[in-house]
């Protein structure tokens, strides 16, 4: 599965909740659950057991049928928890078997602008610093003796405390990654040549209409 | 789209994700998640400020991709943002925790249709279990559903506009200057 391109695995990942919600119950919400979880499976690399995606993908979904019985009761819960656990197996399966470097290079090589190239590596390597420098600032705070409990407005005094050294820090940020950027000549207008674009076989491209097509023959028929 | 702009897209996705470290900190029943979409709308404008919600909500998506149907909020928010930074709502806290109370009631509604026709109302635990209580005072299951949507984004959007009214007040103003709407958001001209 993984040597399959990137569009081919995302075509994959969108079209099981599709077919979920479009396929009528009791057989249309369970059967691409039973596929989406049974790919989590399939997922595992040398290093690691598919039964991790299919755990993660099981501990995600457990509150939403918990939940939707609260709610609803037992008719209720089977009727939409299948259809949410495909959605949550698919995106987790996509996840583990599509990594983010080849996903850019696949975007690169189909004439997708260098920008939207740029905010997709950008924002993933972005988002754990920027969570870890925020684990750093709770700390440092609660070592200056910042009270974090106690009253509401306590709490929000708080909030202000460790919420704005963050933000500032991170807009300061931007002026660096801007500098960087202009200082390589950056320009999300100019295409790129792909280092190593992923092979995109003529049979995948059909699988992907192909997808595409039966989803939206589906739709109509439901409509209809 | 300038590079300057083009940067502060991952930084403000960042901040709506990296937030939750805060909130998780003080314990209080808020999400934050649109702070970084409220921020780059009011320093960039709309596009930068709807490209943040958009990549926010594929970011979140990620880990669970439950979040993602609810893109249709963050795009709703940049827009209100932009409307807000226009009109110079980020001058004041007496001006912006209004203004975030009204967002929080458009986002609600917002985001009760897409939680009762994809989830049932079964979001999150603390949204499922005020829409319970909901239906425990005798609403239907719509009416529930808004209830609980309501109360999650209501004090959550005007927490939000309040910490972003205060950054922007706290930017030093040479950097402020740098982004197209910052000024006007906080009701100051260019010098």
């Amino acid at each position: 599965m993984r040597a399959l391109h990137p569009f081919t695995l995302i075509g994959i990942a969108l079209a099981l909740p599709a077919l979920a919600w479009l396929l009528p119950f009791a057989w249309g919400g369970l059967a691409p659950m039973c596929l989406a979880l049974a790919l989590c499976v399939g997922a595992g690399t040398r290093g690691e057991s598919g039964f991790g995606v299919l755990r993660a993908a099981l501990l995600t979904a457990a509150p939403f049928w918990f939940f939707l019985f609260l709610l609803h009761g037992i008719a209720g819960m089977l009727t939409t928890a299948p259809r949410l656990t495909t959605m949550i197996a698919s995106f987790l399966w996509l996840v583990a078997v599509l990594p983010p470097a080849r996903l850019v290079e696949a975007m690169i090589a189909a004439g997708w602008p260098s920008s939207a190239a740029f905010l997709l590596s950008a924002t993933l390597s972005a988002v754990p610093a920027l969570r870890e420098r925020a684990r750093r600032i709770v700390d440092a705070q609660r070592c200056r003796g910042l009270p974090t409990r106690g009253g509401p407005l306590t709490r929000i005094a708080a909030l202000r405390a460790l919420a704005l050294p963050l933000v500032l820090s991170a807009l300061h940020e931007v002026d660096e990654r801007a500098l960087a950027l202009e200082t390589r000549g950056f320009s999300g207008s100019v295409r790129r040549t792909p280092l190593a674009p992923p092979p995109d076989p003529a049979a995948e491209r059909l699988v992907r209409w192909g997808l595409l097509l039966g989803c939206l023959g589906l739709l109509v028929w439901r409509i209809v | 789209m300038s590079v300057r702009l083009l940067a502060l897209i991952p930084v403000a996705v960042a901040i709506n994700l990296a937030l939750s470290a805060a909130v998780d900190a003080v314990g209080l029943p808020l999400f934050l998640d649109t702070t970084g979409t409220i921020l780059a709308t009011a320093l960039a404008g709309p596009v930068v400020g709807i490209a943040t919600g958009a990549l926010t909500s594929a970011v979140n998506s990620l880990r669970n991709p439950t979040f993602w149907p609810f893109v249709v909020v963050q795009v709703l928010v940049a827009l209100y943002a932009w409307g807000a930074a226009r009109a110079g709502w980020f001058r004041s806290l007496a001006v912006a925790v209004p203004a975030g109370l009204v967002l929080g009631v458009l986002a609600a509604v917002t985001s009760t249709p897409i939680s009762y026709l994809i989830f049932k109302c079964a979001t999150t635990g603390g949204i499922a279990l005020t829409t319970k209580l909901g239906q425990l005072l005798g609403l239907s299951d719509l009416g529930a559903c808004f209830f609980g949507s309501f109360v999650s984004d209501f004090a959550d959007k005007a927490v939000t506009f309040a910490l972003v009214t205060t950054v922007l007040h706290a930017l030093p103003r040479r950097t402020a200057a740098r982004f197209p709407l910052a000024l006007r958001a906080i009701g100051r001209s260019a010098a």
